[in-house]
C-alpha cells in the first residue's frame, strides 16, 4: 500500500502538463487547420518534376536577356489577339470622328457587365452612384467630377470611351484593364446612370 | 549480471524514450502532411501591401488588380502602374513605396514572392472557375483580412478532387468583393446561397463526359459569360495535360 502511494506521487507535475500539450498540438495537426505561420518556402519532399525548365508567366527565365519571361510589348506592334487603340491622350477633339458610336446594344446582359467593370474598376474614385467621392478619395486622391453633372452628360459616348481608355487629367487611362467592349458597356452603365439621377 | 538499481535505470530510460521517440515519429510524418507545410506560408513581400487595408477598407475589388484573372489561365499579380494609378497623389512620399516608385521609374518589376504554386505539371486555369462563379475566397481564403497573405488552402491534388466531386460543399458562390462577373443578376449576393447545380443535380452518376454543364452563347464578343458551376472534370488530362 504504502509503495503505491510513494509511486503516484512520484508522477512530476510537468510531465502531465507536457503530455496535454504533445496531445493538444498532434491533434491540430492532424485537423490540419493552419496552427502557425511560416516565412520558410514549404518542403518538397519528391519534388520530381515540380520546376520545369519553361517560360512561366510573371516568373524569371534565363532565355531572354533581361531575365523576364514576359516580355514586353514592342514599340508601335501590336499583341495577336490585341487591337491597337487609333488615338493619343490630347487627341480629345478627334475622338468622335474616330471613334464614332456605341456598337453595343444596352442589353440587360451588357449593362450588368457595364455595372460590374465599373464597380470594380471605376467606383473606388468615382464611387458606385459616379458621384465621386469613393473610399480612395477619402485617402487623399482628388475628387474627380460628378459623371452625373451637366458636362459629363454632353459629352458624346465617343469622348466618354475616349476618356476611359487614355485617361484624363489626374485619371489613368485604364485600356490596358478592359478591352474596347468591356468599354462600351462601361459607357453604356454609365449612361444608364445619368437617366436614373 | 546487472545490478538492481542499472536495471530500473534502463527501464525508466526505455519507459520514457519510447513514447516521446513514437511521438516525435507521428509529428515528422503528419508534419509532411501538405496541409501542414504549405499552408501558413508567408513570406515577406518587398513591398509590404496590406490586402487588409486595400481590399478589406478601402473595397477596392480583387478584379481591380488582378484584371485578365476571368481571361487567362493564370491570375496576374499587377503591374506597377496599377499601384502609381493611385499612389502618384495618395502617399506619394511613403519610405515604404520606394521600390514600388523606383520600379515605375525604371522599368524593373518588383520580385514579389510567390506564394500559391502548383507543380508544373498541373494546370490550373483561374477563368474556367472565375466563369464558374466561384468566389476567390474558395481557395485562397478571405484574402481581405490578410494583413500579409499567407496560403489558406492546402492545393493538393486530394484537396482539388474533394471539390470537383463534391462542388456543393466546398464552393463559395461569388461575393462582391471579389469584382467577379455574375451576369445579370449582378450585385444579388446572398452569403448563405450554396452554388447552384439545378442542371447537374439530376445526373447522380455522371456518364462519361457528362460533367460540364451548358455553356451559354456568348453575347458579346470579348466579355466572358459566367457560366453554372458544376461537378468538375475527373479525368486525369484535364489537370495533366
Amino acid at each position: 500500500m504504502e509503495n503505491e502511494k510513494t509511486h503516484k506521487k512520484n508522477i512530476p507535475f510537468f510531465k502531465i502538463i507536457l503530455g496535454v500539450a504533445l496531445l493538444g498540438f498532434i491533434v491540430l495537426v492532424i485537423t490540419g487547420k493552419k496552427t502557425w505561420y511560416s516565412e520558410d518556402a514549404p518542403i518538397e519532399i519528391l519534388s520530381d518534376m515540380d520546376n520545369q525548365f519553361k517560360a512561366k508567366p510573371q516568373v524569371g527565365s534565363t532565355f531572354f536577356a533581361n531575365r523576364a519571361a514576359d516580355q514586353t510589348v514592342i514599340p508601335n506592334t501590336v499583341p495577336r489577339d490585341g487591337v491597337a487603340y487609333p488615338l493619343e491622350k490630347p487627341d480629345f477633339e478627334r475622338a468622335d470622328s474616330v471613334i464614332g458610336a456605341n456598337p453595343l446594344q444596352p442589353t440587360d446582359f451588357v449593362l450588368a457587365r457595364g455595372q460590374n467593370r465599373f464597380e470594380a474598376l471605376c467606383a473606388p474614385c468615382h464611387n458606385n452612384d459616379g458621384k465621386g467621392n469613393g473610399t480612395v478619395v477619402e485617402k487623399g486622391f482628388q475628387n474627380p467630377p460628378s459623371l452625373l453633372d451637366e458636362h459629363a452628360v454632353g459629352l458624346s459616348d465617343a469622348h466618354l470611351f475616349h476618356i476611359i481608355s487614355v485617361g484624363q487629367n489626374i485619371m489613368p487611362g485604364y485600356g490596358d484593364k478592359l478591352n474596347m467592349n468591356d468599354r462600351w458597356t462601361v459607357v453604356h452603365y454609365i449612361r444608364s446612370l445619368q437617366a436614373k439621377r | 549480471m546487472f545490478t538492481k538499481e542499472f536495471d530500473t535505470r534502463v527501464k525508466t530510460t526505455v519507459k520514457i524514450i519510447l513514447p516521446v521517440a513514437g511521438v516525435v515519429a507521428v509529428l515528422l510524418i503528419l508534419g509532411f502532411r501538405n496541409t501542414v507545410t504549405d499552408v501558413g506560408y508567408r513570406p515577406q513581400q518587398p513591398v509590404p501591401f496590406s490586402h487588409k487595408i486595400h481590399a478589406g477598407q478601402l473595397g477596392v475589388k480583387c478584379v481591380y488588380c488582378h484584371t485578365s484573372v476571368e481571361t487567362s489561365a493564370h491570375s496576374p499579380v499587377p503591374s506597377t502602374s496599377t499601384c502609381m494609378n493611385c499612389h502618384t497623389l495618395v502617399k506619394s512620399d511613403s519610405p515604404k513605396l520606394k521600390l514600388v516608385r523606383e520600379s515605375y521609374e525604371t522599368g524593373k518589376p518588383i520580385e514579389w514572392q510567390r506564394i500559391h504554386k502548383l507543380p508544373d505539371y498541373a494546370h490550373f486555369n483561374h477563368s474556367r472557375h472565375i466563369r464558374a462563379q466561384i468566389d476567390c475566397s474558395s481557395c485562397h481564403g478571405k484574402v481581405e483580412e490578410m494583413g500579409v497573405v499567407a496560403q489558406n488552402k492546402p492545393l493538393s491534388m486530394g484537396w482539388c478532387i474533394d471539390c470537383h466531386r463534391n462542388p456543393t460543399e466546398f464552393i463559395i458562390p461569388a461575393r462582391p468583393i471579389s469584382g467577379i462577373f455574375t451576369g445579370v443578376k449582378a450585385g444579388k449576393y446572398d452569403p448563405n446561397a450554396k452554388a447552384t447545380l439545378a442542371q447537374v443535380k439530376a445526373l447522380t452518376e455522371p456518364q462519361f463526359g457528362q460533367w460540364e454543364t451548358e455553356i451559354p452563347k456568348n453575347e458579346v464578343p470579348g466579355i466572358p459569360v459566367p457560366k453554372h458551376p458544376g461537378y468538375g472534370p475527373e479525368n486525369c488530362s484535364s489537370c495533366h495535360h
